[in-house]
This record gives structure tokens, sequence and C-alpha cells, in this order.
């Protein structure tokens, strides 16, 4: 078939045989067939083609547009967490310190209210032993009157107004205190 | 006798095609017309298709196509005219396609012929870009100014101009179209007819089985140059292409 069809011949029958002269057929050909191609490519073949790749660079540079955003809100979210970590820890760090001054502070307390606590006791022993010891002295007094009375009526054997040695007595005692004290 | 089996067939019987259609009518058509629809359908095959595929990730056809879409965009159009040459893209992809396709079939086995490689082809294409080119200098600049800022050399005194204006006329206008035509028509003949001419001695040693030692010589040659006919017909494409966009947007800008 193929032989058939472009078998050559030097008798053409379009043209001669002089082989740059150009023949009408050819030309004929040839030119409609750039036309048809030029009209159909212009109209409908390559804008298609030309349009999907001005989209794709349109798409590819709001891609890159669109990453670069990305990107920067990316990095504002991680300093905005790293700034509320920084506050948290910060944050921590004041809660912790409050506690130990909190705790420092009622260690305080407590230790000065214990020992407020046995101040107090220690002055109530005090006083308790001063009380009793007073009353000692006060009924060591009154016995010691008595005794010294006793004898001193056994000894001079003599009446005397008990109310009125009384004064005497008490002189005496008082007179013991002193130099005992 | 080794000669005796090469059978060179004479020049015009590989380049004169019998027609198949409409003989003897003006429409004959023959190979090279079938190749030159050929380009035209396979170039919109190959956009309709890269179109219709459409993918944000382009392979195979959509691959291709976009890349010389692209190249033709960047390092033609915009490369040679600038910004002002974008309305101008298709039709250069188009006319680019078109060549590269009708030269690539110098090397597609069973076809094997460029349509390039008859002067029926380049001609048309070099009138076509020199009727554009024309145009638009006339629609961009006004006939008057035109003509002129084409032909008068800026800065030259007057005696000189008498000389200068012929060679203007003769460069812009006369040799311009046709070293476009030219330049693209010797190429493919020549390399047509090269790869005819080692294909034949290959073909002829193989006959004659006392040519098998050197065989291997005319076919690495054959072997070879349809490697670089491939180069040349992007090449030629390519040349005859960027020559359009430079001779087009020459006559956009009112240059001086």
């Amino acid at each position: 078939m193929n032989t058939v069809i472009f078998a050559a011949t030097a008798a053409s029958s379009s043209g001669s045989s002089n082989p740059i002269l150009p023949a009408t057929g050819e030309i004929i050909w040839s030119v409609l067939s750039f036309a048809l191609l030029l009209v159909v490519l212009g109209k409908w073949a390559y804008p298609p083609v030309k349009k999907m790749m001005a989209d794709r660079a349109d798409k590819i540079r709001g891609d890159l547009d669109a990453a670069d955003l990305a990107r920067a809100e990316a990095q504002r979210t991680l300093e905005e967490y790293r700034e509320q970590l920084a506050q948290a820890r910060r944050e921590a760090t004041r809660i912790l310190d409050e506690a130990r001054q909190t705790g420092e502070a009622l260690r305080a307390d407590l230790l000065a209210k214990a020992e407020g606590d046995a101040a107090n006791v220690r002055a109530r022993n005090e006083e308790a032993l001063r009380v009793d010891r007073q009353r000692v002295i006060a009924e060591l007094r009154s016995e010691v009157g008595s005794l010294a009375l006793e004898l001193a009526e056994k000894i001079i054997d003599a009446e005397v107004d008990r109310a009125a040695s009384q004064a005497l007595i008490d002189a005496f005692i008082s007179e013991i205190g002193a130099t005992q004290a | 006798m080794l000669l005796a089996g090469i059978n060179f067939p004479p020049i015009s019987d590989v380049l004169n095609w019998r027609s198949i259609l409409f003989s003897g009518t003006p429409f004959a058509l023959n190979k090279v017309g079938l190749i030159t629809l050929a380009a035209a359908v396979i170039t919109l095959l190959l956009f309709f298709i890269a179109g219709r595929q459409a993918r944000l990730v382009p392979s195979g056809v959509q691959n291709f196509v976009e890349s010389i879409v692209d190249f033709i965009h960047n390092s033609i159009v915009v490369d040679v005219m600038g910004p002002d040459g974008l309305p101008w893209a298709p039709y250069l992809t188009g006319l680019f396609f078109f060549i590269f396709i009708s030269n690539i079939f110098e090397v597609i086995p069973f076809i094997q012929m460029p349509a390039t490689a008859r002067m029926s082809v380049p001609a048309p294409l070099a009138l076509i870009v020199w009727v554009t080119f024309i145009t638009v200098g006339i629609k961009a600049q006004g006939a008057g100014h035109y003509f002129k800022n084409a032909v008068i050399p800026p800065g030259v005194p007057g005696p000189l101009l008498v000389l200068l204006i012929p060679l203007e006329i003769l460069s812009n206008f006369i040799v311009r179209p046709f070293a476009l035509a030219v330049r693209l028509f010797g190429n493919l003949l020549a390399g047509h007819l090269l790869l005819l001419t080692f294909a034949v001695i290959s073909e002829a040693m193989f006959v004659k089985s006392i040519g098998l030692v050197v065989l291997p010589l005319p076919f690495a040659m054959l072997t070879a140059l349809t490697g670089y006919e491939i180069f040349v017909s992007a090449l030629q494409a390519f040349i005859f292409t960027i020559l359009s966009a430079l001779y087009i947007s020459e006559a956009m800008k009112a240059t001086h």
C-alpha cells in the first residue's frame, strides 16, 4: 500500500521534474495545512494548554505564598507557646516562692506561739511556786510564832497577854525574816 | 565491480511524488501534501491531548507539548520580541511545530521524506512570514513610516543613502524571505540526499555479499547522520521561527 501511495515517479503529473521547483499541488496543500493549523491552534488548541500552564504557575505562586503564610503563622504560634511556657514557668516559680514564704511564716508563727506557750507555762509554774512558797512561809511564820509563844510561855512561865504579845512576836518574826532573806 | 551494485536513483525520483488524489488538477495531493497535512493534524492532536489532560503535574504528551510551548514562549517570544510579542506566541508555536514535524518525517521509517525538502513548503511559509511582518509594520507604524524606517538607516549622510537605500530594500524585503526559504529547503534537501546516499550504499553492500566487509562504514554513517538530521530538523525549525519572531518584532517597533 505504502509503496503504491508513495511511489515516486519522474513523470509527476503536478509540476516539472526539476527537484528545486515547487509543485502547485504541494504549495496548495502545504498552505492549506498551515492555515488550518494556525486557525485551529490559535482558536481552540493553544489557549487551553497556555491556560493550564498559567494556572499552574498561579497555583505554584499561590502555594508558595500560602506556605510562607503558614510558616509565619507557625512561627508566631511557636513564639506564643514559648511565651506562654516562660510565663507558666515564672508563675510556677512565683507560686513556689510564695509557698516557701508562707511555710516559713507559718513555721515562725508556730515557733513564736510555742515559745509564748512555753513562757506562759513557765510563768504560771513560777507563779504557783511563788504562791506556794509564800503560803509555806506564812504558815511557817505562824507556826514558828505559836511555837515560840508556847516556848516563851513555858520558859518564862508567866501570863502574857496574847494580844499584846502578838506585836512582839510579829516584830520578832520580821526580824528573823529580815535576817533570813 | 562493487559500484555496479549501487543503483543510485535519479534525484527527481526521490523528490517528485506521484499524486494520489485529484491528479491533474491544481489540488493534486501527493506525499508532500500528505506530510504537511499530517504535520498540521499531529500538531493539533498533540495540543488537544495536552489540553484535554490538563493535569497539574504534566506527563507524557502534555509534558512534551508544554516544554516546547514554554521554550518558544521564553526563548523566542520573550527573549526576542519582549512582552509586546506575546500575542504572537500561538502563531510562532504553530510555525515551529509545523516546520519541525514536516522536517522530522525525514527520519520516520517508511516515510523518510521531509516535506520541507520541496520548495513547495518553505517558500509559501517564508512568503507568509514576509506578508506578516510587512503587515505588522504597516499596522504598527503606518505605511509611510514603516517603509521609511525600514529602508533608511539612521545617521547616514545623504550621498551614501543613494547606495544604502537599494541595499536595505534588497536585504529587508527580498533577501529575508528568500534566505528563510532557501535555508530551510537547502538544509533538509541536503539531509535527505545524504541519508539516501548512505542508505543506498548500505543496501548495495548488503545485497552484494562481497561488500559486507565495508558495510559497517556506510551503515554507521547512516546511523550517525540520522541522529544528526533529527538535530537539524529541530534546529532549522527553531531558526525559522526565531527569525520570523525577529522580523515581526522589528516591524512592530520604530527602531529608528
